[in-house]
């Protein structure tokens, strides 16, 4: 095929701008990651943009090695998994009793869980709701009050009203009861769609930092981001994270001069990386959710 | 009269496995969407947290004077803003980006554009504020080493009011654009091959087939989007702007739900928040209704 100049010069055109566009998307891990590898004192003076220049583990070990991030992390994990699982499995067994057409009072049940929706309370009464329950600062405060996310629930219950009845009906006759047909027919059937509701569900749980930062006091309670959140509006904050590393380290630590600016890079990439490791292999999960969703109506 | 009664009986036991399933939702929906709801008469009452919501004394509007409160305006200036701007340059940006990988060539670099440009999705803005703050340093930043490189002055880009809405408006972009054209994609790829061949038969050239094929073919789906973007007058976006904002660029960056955290939950103002809540729940609510009337219209398909 002969292309006209005007079109060779816009698909050359088109070819940088896209490939610039992708690499800023890249670029800044990549920046990130080089400033937590290389030397405090060092980084201080500029020009490390691609590379580091003095490279070592240091940051990186004494975070890693440090109780506060080592717990941070661990209540991201706990509640990723446990809110994840649990938000998947009450929001799917929701939607499948909401998927039977015949099921007597319905529409109002589906309006019960509209409503939601349109109006909310706020956040003052969420919060005062969340005391009164005696959720606030508890760990409990980042899973159960996700446990049923409305969106997931519309997006499940239009995915198996869409399983033909007569496979459903099939199985009635051969003997199956609501929850075996919910085990061994309706769940296999939607698997890439559970598996995309699934994902989007645990990266929610990873990076939510806003119920740690306003409904948990505690240090120990906090999550990474929030956590992370801590040390953006308080640089010296991460001085702390010099503590608990063993006296070997912090004396080459202190002789290669950590500085709160690497320890926080490095704290940024433990944040990033679990994501950022995964997402490769998922993506095509992700972009399978998007068009579930999408093409709803 | 007795019959129809254990009709409906004998009805709802044989969907009691379906009832048994909704339970836990229905509760959950109940304790964290309708108590709330209930609980917003704090906005009407001197809550007293020994007294509870329901037994505080009633105020009336007191908490309510908010609205001749010139603070509070210029935060809703400030919402009103970078819901804007972020509308204005954020809304076209992903059919801009799909229109542009539609015409790559080679689909090996179009997966590749397309996994990266995703990618900024799946990370926080806490993250995002970090890239912002190391990118952006006066000292040791990237920009600034370029902008010194090109002779320019070096700029205190977070130390610097003006500065803050760009900032806002371009890392909402590059967060949320590549993620955002999957479903103009989509929407293009379901374009009828046969119309750009009948395009190019009549001699229209790439522009003109972007133009008057695929533009017109992403319609539908833009004028969804457009709508389904109309609740999101008053919501400034939170977990964006909160970890960008520090002392220099409050007047311009405090916005609504900032507002609300700050004089609710760190002040513990409660009632003047909760009312300064209730209101912009009952535009968001108008807001809402607004757009579905307004979807069933055109696309005649209603949201809810």
């Amino acid at each position: 095929m002969r292309l006209s100049l005007g079109e060779k010069s816009f698909q050359w055109t088109n070819n940088v701008v896209l490939t610039l566009f992708a690499l800023s998307a890249l670029y800044p891990f990549v920046y990130m990651t080089a400033l937590a590898l290389n030397e405090g004192l060092d980084a201080v003076k500029g020009g490390i943009y691609l590379f580091p220049r003095e490279f070592t583990w240091v940051n990186v070990s004494t975070v890693v090695t440090n109780p506060l991030v080592q717990n941070a992390f661990g209540i991201s994990a706990a509640r990723t998994m446990l809110g994840t699982a649990s938000g998947v499995i009450i929001t799917g067994i929701c939607a499948f009793g909401l998927s039977f057409r015949q099921l007597p009072g319905r529409r109002w049940l589906t309006l019960y869980f509209l409503v939601p929706m349109l109006f909310s309370g706020g956040l003052i009464p969420y919060f005062i709701t969340l005391r009164d329950l005696g959720l606030v600062n508890t760990f409990w405060v980042y899973v159960i009050p996700h446990v049923l996310n409305v969106w997931n629930l519309l997006v499940m219950r239009s995915f198996f009203e869409n399983i033909p009845d007569a496979i459903i009906e099939a199985a009635e006759i051969d003997g199956a009861n609501t929850l075996r047909i919910f085990w061994s027919i309706v769940i296999p059937t939607s698997m890439p769609m559970l598996a995309a509701i699934t994902l989007f569900t645990a990266v929610f749980h990873w990076n939510y930092w806003f119920d740690g930062a306003f409904f948990v006091n505690s240090l120990e309670l906090k999550p990474l981001q929030t956590f992370l959140q801590t040390m953006l509006a308080n640089a010296e904050a991460a001085q702390n994270l010099r503590q608990g590393a063993n006296v070997q380290e912090i004396n080459d630590a202190a002789s290669k001069a950590v500085t709160p600016m690497a320890l926080r890079m490095a704290v940024v990439v433990l944040g990033t990386v679990p994501i950022l490791v995964v997402y490769p292999f998922l993506q095509r999960y992700f972009v399978q959710g998007v068009l579930i969703g999408g093409v709803k109506e | 009269m007795k019959s129809i009664k254990t009709a409906v009986i004998r009805g709802i036991w044989k969907y009691r496995w379906q009832y048994l399933m909704i339970l836990p939702g229905f509760i959950v929906i109940f304790l964290f969407s309708y108590l709330p709801m209930a609980g917003v008469q704090i906005a009407f009452r001197d809550y007293n947290i020994f007294k509870g919501i329901w037994e505080s004394p009633w105020v009336g509007l007191e908490h309510f004077t908010f609205v001749s409160d010139p603070d509070f305006w210029t935060v809703f200036e400030n919402t009103i803003w970078i819901t804007v701007l972020k509308f204005g340059f954020g809304f076209p940006a992903p059919i801009v980006l799909a229109i542009l990988l539609n015409e790559l060539r080679n689909p090996l670099f179009k997966r590749f554009v397309q996994s990266l440009t995703y990618m900024p999705h799946f990370v926080s803005w806490i993250i995002v504020a970090y890239i912002v703050e190391v990118l952006l340093s006066h000292s040791t930043g990237l920009v600034n080493h370029l902008l010194s490189l090109a002779g320019f002055e070096k700029i205190y880009f977070m130390g610097e009011m003006s500065w803050f809405r760009p900032i806002v408006v371009i890392t909402s972009i590059w967060k949320e654009a590549g993620w955002g054209s999957i479903i103009y994609l989509a929407a293009i790829a379901g374009i009828d091959p046969q119309l750009y061949d009948a395009a190019k038969v009549d001699g229209a050239g790439k522009w003109r087939q972007m133009w008057n094929v695929t533009l017109p073919g992403m319609m539908p789906t833009i004028s969804i989007m457009l709508i389904l973007s109309i609740p999101n007058l008053l919501n400034a976006g939170f977990d964006q702007i909160y970890p960008l904002q520090n002392p220099v660029n409050l007047p311009i960056s405090e916005v609504i739900d900032t507002y609300v955290v700050r004089t609710g939950i760190n002040l513990g103002y409660f009632g003047p928040a909760a009312a300064i809540g209730l209101a912009m729940a009952v535009v968001q609510f108008a807001l809402v209704i607004a757009t579905n009337q307004l979807s069933k219209k055109f696309g005649g398909s209603r949201l809810f």
